[in-house]
């Protein structure tokens, strides 16, 4: 009876013997069938990766095709109307409300990006001590990421929106007035700041988490014993070991900040006065409430382009970051 | 048992047909799609959707009238589809490229005309020649047709109207020892006065999602015989009429009548103003107690204001229906629309819609009558009413873009603020305005 051997198997078995020049027929026949190997295997291995490369391709190529035709036609979401070159990108960075909505996008993402992050890993720090009901603790504090956004942003809007709300109410009692904190400029992008940092420090500490489990404690200990402080081991042994993590988060937070629609959306719909309206909200409302589908597209490519540069510096940044 | 390797042959052809298999079948299934679906009518059905124009209850009647149509001699019957307002644009537009959208439907206040600039909407006048013939048109009150009509013809029939409604509760008017405001002198005085008792004088808001205080901007131009449009429907924001209105909207914020947290409010909190007795009068829709839960009676209808230049008007939205060209057929799509205006009254018969009716016959429905508010606005302000196109009578596509756009928001929002002066937030308007429309 013959032993069935997995095709697998019998793959990355011939994989290794070729590598180690081991297999049967002499060393020169050894090259020659480990070349002849590794061309298949370079060709199955290319081979089984085209369907899911062509699926991609379908899934986002043509999404971003057809975006770019209606960023340079004069169209409407039903026809693509005249091409009109680079005009709508001429259009919307010259435009003042562009450049209002491109400031707001910075400060929300750098708030949202290191407001969350700094909460995040304080509180996976203090959740590695040993404290009663951690466990519960752990769990109530991801709420806030849980928790649908419809409804977050309810309740936020509950908590602040008229002068008899809970935060209003509670400030005038300790006598500090009745501010309203969706109806001023600098509060309302305040307030939606707050709010993107309180929606996403879960994700924040859910990460920092992880990178801090993969700490070895025996490097405290020691640091302990040379005499480092509390702050020397955070910034000496902490910070530089979760650094690969903490910009992979800082990346996709950069992504989910700056791509975030229904944190302000359904606060304040970008105002009051443009004074919260993100790049994002700005495309939205270009397109879908000015019917202006070309400069709003417009909008959306460079956000993307933006994005991609941004992406790409913080992922050099990760390369360096390699700890020995 | 014998087992059978796998060769790398097979495992790729297994790889390659799973791959391509939702890709054929979204090609199948797109050609079968374009071939059911030819006309707006997936096998000869005449497609309708509707919006929820109420409450699940009105959901449930509109599919119960639509289902009950019985087609005559040749034309066809009809299939019901409800469609979410949030994102409606998006889903008509991208069924409509698709030639996968009804054939007849209702919709935004604006859609009509834009979708007929795109040349998707079937004209109507097919449907008012035969309302001439059986006693339709001559039932429709006074001013709710006219704003359909355009030089291609109508581009969509009204089938409610939704009234911008000045309301006040009356307890607080009488605490504060003042009159119902009549005029905006005496809406200015009012406002002061429920000022002086710890209430807020105008409720009114422009936060997320909520349209009312852009409404009440508008219609404050409108009741000084302005307005954002020429007659022939050009842009025309800064003007002598416009700027008097803003000056008057931004003194009434600086005397604190606005509520300071309009520009923030959503229609929520607006709903919450009003029920818990924190605001004194504003403008809002035409069942506003019915959406507080007030039945009270201390919320009612005021009459339409004066401007200080005599116009006495009121602001209001037609809701419509329309027919597309994408239509299996279009003699049965009129049908339809015909058999579905002759059905209204029953919405209004078991109280399932808010907004007041475009048939005089409706409004002498004793389910109607009962209701004093309604009447009030019926008779008050539907015979003054206006829309967004005024000082022209015929909206456009437009218009649309001034309802829901992000120009007439800031404006709003500038006033409310109380930021600026008159000139420089009505320079913004028209230069935001203007670059929105084509």
């Amino acid at each position: 009876m013959t032993e069935w051997v997995s095709p697998m198997t019998t793959l990355t078995g011939n994989l290794a013997k070729a590598r180690r020049g081991l297999s049967p027929g002499g060393r020169g026949g050894a090259r020659v069938r480990s070349r002849t190997l590794k061309s298949q295997t370079r060709f199955t291995f290319s081979a089984m990766l085209i369907p899911s490369v062509v699926l991609l391709v379908l899934i986002n190529g043509y999404p971003l095709v057809y975006a770019g035709i209606q960023a340079t036609h004069n169209g409407s979401l039903i026809e693509p109307g005249d091409f009109v070159g680079l005009d709508n990108f001429a259009t919307i960075l010259t435009s003042d409300a562009f450049w209002n909505a491109a400031r707001f996008t910075l400060v929300f993402t750098v708030v949202g990006v290191f407001g969350s992050w700094a909460v995040g890993l304080a509180l996976a720090l203090l959740l590695r001590t040993t404290i009663p009901g951690r466990g519960i603790f752990k769990v109530l504090l991801l709420l806030p990421w849980i928790v649908p956004i419809v409804v977050s942003s309810t309740a936020w809007n509950w908590l602040v929106a008229t002068p008899d709300s809970p935060m209003p109410a509670l400030l005038g009692a300790l006598g500090l007035g009745k501010p309203l904190f969706l109806a001023d400029p600098t509060l309302a992008a305040i307030t939606v700041c707050v709010f993107k940092v309180w929606v996403s420090f879960p994700f924040m500490m859910m990460m920092s988490s992880g990178a801090l489990a993969s700490v070895d404690d025996t490097l405290y200990e020691a640091a302990s014993i040379d005499g480092a402080s509390r702050y020397q081991q955070f910034t000496q042994i902490t910070l530089p070991l979760i650094a690969r993590p903490t910009y992979i988060s800082w990346i996709l937070m950069t992504v989910f900040c700056v791509n975030d629609f229904p944190t302000i959306y359904l606060l304040t719909t970008g105002g009051p006065v443009d004074a919260t309206t993100s790049l994002v909200v700005y495309a939205y409302r270009t397109v879908f409430q000015d019917f202006r589908t070309g400069p709003g597209v417009a909008v959306a490519f460079l956000m993307t382009l933006t994005l991609v540069l941004v992406s790409t510096m913080l992922y050099r940044q990760i390369r360096r970051a390699h700890v020995e | 048992m014998t087992s059978t390797p796998l060769t790398r042959r097979g495992f790729l052809g297994a790889a390659a047909a799973t791959a391509a298999a939702p890709i054929l079948a979204a090609c199948g299934s797109s050609k079968s799609a374009g071939a059911a679906s030819s006309g707006g009518g997936a096998g000869g059905v005449i497609k309708f959707w509707d919006m929820p124009w109420g409450t699940q209850a009105y959901t449930d009647a509109s599919k119960k009238v639509t289902q009950s149509y019985v087609p005559a001699g040749k034309n066809l019957k009809a299939s019901w589809q409800g469609i979410q307002w949030n994102n409606f644009y998006q889903t008509f537009a991208s069924a409509i490229a698709s030639k996968t959208g009804p054939a007849v439907s209702t919709g935004g206040g604006f859609q009509a005309f834009q979708f007929a600039e795109q040349g998707a909407i079937a004209m109507a006048d097919n449907v008012v020649a035969t309302m001439k013939t059986n006693g339709m048109y001559d039932d429709l009150l006074p001013g709710v047709l006219e704003p359909f009509h355009t030089k291609d013809g109508y581009v969509a029939l009204p089938w409610q109207t939704d009234m911008r409604v000045l309301w006040y509760r009356k307890s607080l008017l009488d605490k504060a020892g003042v009159d119902v405001p009549t005029d905006w002198p005496s809406m200015l005085a009012a406002g002061k006065a429920l000022k002086q008792i710890g209430v807020i004088g105008f409720c009114t808001g422009s936060g997320a999602g909520n349209f009312t205080g852009n409404h009440w901007t508008i219609s404050m131009l409108i009741n000084n015989g302005g307005g954002v449009w020429t007659p022939d429907g050009q842009v025309d924001v800064v003007n002598d009429r416009n700027l008097e209105a803003v000056e008057f909207m931004l003194e009434m914020v600086s005397a604190g009548v606005i509520d300071p947290g309009a520009v923030g409010y959503t229609s929520d909190n607006m709903d919450t103003q009003w029920k818990t007795g924190k605001t004194g009068f504003g403008l809002y829709v035409a069942y506003l107690p019915q959406r507080v839960g007030d039945t009270s009676g201390d919320i009612r209808v005021a009459s339409p204001l004066t401007g200080p230049h005599g116009d006495k008007t009121a602001l209001q939205f037609i809701n419509n229906i329309m027919m597309y060209k994408n239509t299996p057929d279009q003699a049965s799509s009129e049908a339809f629309v015909i058999y579905y205006l002759q059905s209204l009254k029953t919405y209004w018969q078991q109280a399932l819609v808010g907004g007041i009716p475009v048939f005089k016959s409706i409004t002498q429905l004793p389910e109607f009558t009962k209701d004093e508010n309604a009447v009030k606005v019926a008779t008050d302000y539907s015979p003054v009413a206006k829309t967004f196109a005024a000082r022209g009578t015929a909206s456009n596509a437009n218009t649309a873009v001034l309802d829901g756009g992000q120009a007439l928001n800031k404006f709003a929002q500038s006033i409310f603020t109380g930021k600026g002066d008159a000139k420089t937030i009505l320079n913004e308007f028209g230069t935001g305005l203007q670059s929105a429309v084509k």
